[in-house]
């Protein structure tokens, strides 16, 4: 379950993947559809990891909350649940950002990939 | 005929949510434009009029909401559907307050998208559609008519509707009610609109050359023809004829004309071989061309020829305010003109229009307008201004504080004093000289009695004796003493003083000219 803050996203109870988002989509489009969309989703997710690490190098919260929203948009269209919760923790920091949570936000963009990679398996 | 794919502008920064939402719409066969920032939705909606837009909230450039009202503001009247990720009731509230249709929490399933789309855009359709119809109802210009009554809207939509056909169009119609502007706007509205519109006046040509001029004729066809001469109906082949007081043509015209009716096929005068043409035929009459036919005047074989598609032009009388929404029209038009500085029409003025039946329907209307902007100057048309007959028509009490004029008083015949002397006690100072009219060259009128005067009826006659014949004068002293007359009773107001010697304001003025040149 998620808490509507998402602050308290329980990483043992949440998959990865929402099935009824991801499997609805998969069941909803043509292949190729499903197939372009995961590929964006994995272009978006190196582009916007790649800016959150930059943005913690560089002590910028602006570009780190902005990376974060993009990321949570990206994680909530396919269902990466997890991903989504970490990522709308990083929009909410007003401070510096956390090299924690970016490398939090990391690993849940990577098992996002590897659950959508047994999607379309 | 299939209706063009409805456009959907997606307005969304997040590549993933964009391609999703791209992949749900590919079925729905629509067309669609993906913005990615604010700024770019507002450039594209100019650019890509969509029916519908899939707005998300947050943008890297401005809000969504910010960019709802830019939207609105520039005049984009597309179906708004806010989708975002914030489910709260304040967002849904204040999208809908900035108009938009409906919200779509993300992520969301292919058959939320769809029922919310296909709403949103019915909705749309319904609402163009009723913003469509609403403005053919209130139209008060068409083609060359001005008119926003019911009976007009009635024309405007039978002349659209018939304007695509080939069918021959008969209309009817009072003199002055427009039937030649209806004939043309048959024609501009068609597909034959840049071809060739011929009007023919049948009553206006002598019966001997009107075969001439609907078909024309080969030199030497008849004395004077020393020529070949292209008629009315080659003129006009590809486009519209037009035959005007079609209840005047002689019938053995008429043979003629309904051969050519049947076969588009006719025989110049004189020539030895016919000509074929493709002419759109428009007709018209003031008469009642059933009653032509019954009296046997008109043939019934090419009534029901032409009579296909009939259009009847109301009269002025029953089109309501149009009598007034013209005259403003053509006092802005005449102002033009005459370089004059009228701004419009006192409301007594409007309402004496109004009540007036107008039997020579727009001609008479465009002739009192003409005649009102020539023979006056000021910034309001006053009910003093217009000819008499407009305020004997008038409603009583209808002219608040405009008194109607009264007949004009006959010396013969035995006077009741009227409620207000027809002539003021004293000769009254000429008002702010209603002739004098800048650009205008006219002589300054004679004051109330420069020379002796030779008629002043008595301002109030109590006796009712029998008054002495008049003296016998030779005519010019009689005509000079009954225009002054005239001109002294209306205080010098030239257009009434001639409406009740019911001749033309010209008359007046050219008399005074040669009285004023003669000493």
């Amino acid at each position: 379950m998620i808490d509507p803050d998402a602050t308290g996203c329980d990483h043992f109870a949440v998959h990865a993947l929402d099935p009824s988002i991801a499997g609805q989509l998969a069941e909803d489009l043509p292949r190729p559809d499903f197939l372009r969309i995961i590929r964006t989703f994995h272009d978006d997710l190196t582009r916007l990891t790649a800016e959150l690490a930059a943005a913690v190098r560089q002590g910028d919260a602006r570009g780190f909350q902005r990376a974060a929203h993009s990321l949570a948009g990206a994680a909530g269209a396919v269902g990466a649940l997890r991903l989504e919760a970490a990522a709308r923790r990083g929009m909410l920091g007003a401070e510096a950002p956390s090299p924690a949570l970016a490398a939090q936000i990391g690993a849940e963009a990577q098992a996002a990939l590897v659950a959508l990679a047994d999607l379309i398996a | 005929m299939s209706q063009p794919p409805a456009r959907i502008l997606l307005v969304e920064d997040t590549p993933t949510q964009a391609e999703v939402a791209k992949a749900l719409l590919r079925d729905l066969g629509v067309e669609i434009r993906h913005a990615e920032t604010a700024g770019r939705a507002l450039a594209d909606a100019q650019a890509f009029p969509p029916d519908a837009i899939l707005l998300d909230l947050e943008l890297p450039d401005f809000s969504g909401f910010e960019l709802m009202r830019k939207l609105r503001a520039e005049g984009v009247e597309a179906a708004i559907i806010v989708v975002t990720a914030n489910a709260s009731v304040n967002t849904a509230v204040e999208a809908m307050r900035q108009g938009a249709v409906d919200f779509i929490v993300k992520p969301y399933a292919k058959a939320r998208l769809t029922v919310t789309l296909t709403n949103a855009l019915e909705k749309r359709a319904l609402t163009q559609e009723l913003k469509t119809v609403r403005a053919q109802l209130s139209r008060d210009r068409f083609f060359g008519f001005i008119g926003a009554s019911a009976p007009m809207q009635a024309v405007y939509r039978t002349i659209e509707s018939v304007a695509a056909s080939r069918a021959s169009v008969f209309i009817t119609g009072e003199s002055g009610t427009g039937k030649e502007l209806a004939a043309e706007a048959i024609h501009k509205a068609s597909p034959r609109a840049a071809k060739p519109f011929v009007a023919l006046n049948c009553g206006a040509i002598p019966r001997d050359l009107l075969e001439s001029e609907v078909f024309g004729h080969v030199k030497g066809a008849f004395t004077g023809a020393t020529d070949n001469r292209v008629g009315a109906a080659k003129q006009a082949d590809g486009g519209t004829l037009f035959l005007d007081e079609i209840g005047e043509m002689p019938l053995e015209m008429q043979v003629k004309l309904l051969r050519f009716v049947q076969t588009g096929s006719f025989q110049p005068v004189g020539a030895s071989r016919t000509e074929k043409v493709d002419v759109r035929f428009v007709c018209a009459t003031n008469r009642d061309p059933l009653a032509e036919v019954e009296a046997g005047r008109f043939r019934e074989d090419l009534y029901y020829r032409l009579y296909v598609v009939p259009l009847a032009l109301p009269p002025l009388r029953e089109r309501g305010a149009d009598a007034v929404l013209i005259a403003r029209v053509l006092l802005a038009q005449a102002n033009r003109e005459e370089g004059r500085r009228f701004r419009g029409f006192a409301p007594e003025a409007e309402q004496a229009m109004q009540a007036y039946p107008w039997p020579g329907n727009v001609r008479q209307l465009q002739n009192v307008v003409r005649n009102v902007v020539v023979l006056h100057d000021g910034e309001v048309v006053t009910p003093a201004m217009l000819p008499p007959m407009l305020l004997r028509a008038a409603p009583r009490g209808g002219l608040a504080g405009q008194p109607v004029p009264a007949e004009p008083s006959l010396p013969a015949e035995p006077a009741v004093a009227p409620a207000e002397p027809l002539l003021p006690a004293e000769p009254a100072a000429a008002p702010a000289d209603p002739v004098a009219l800048p650009g205008v060259p006219m002589p300054a009128l004679p004051a109330p009695a420069p020379e002796p005067v030779f008629f002043a009826p008595p301002p109030v006659v109590y006796v009712a004796s029998p008054p002495p014949p008049p003296r016998i004068e030779p005519l010019a002293v009689m005509e000079k003493r009954l225009i002054l007359a005239a001109l002294a009773e209306t205080q010098n107001d030239v257009a009434r003083a001639a409406a009740l010697l019911e001749i033309n304001p010209s008359t007046v003025y050219r008399k005074l000219q040669s009285w004023k040149a003669a000493g």
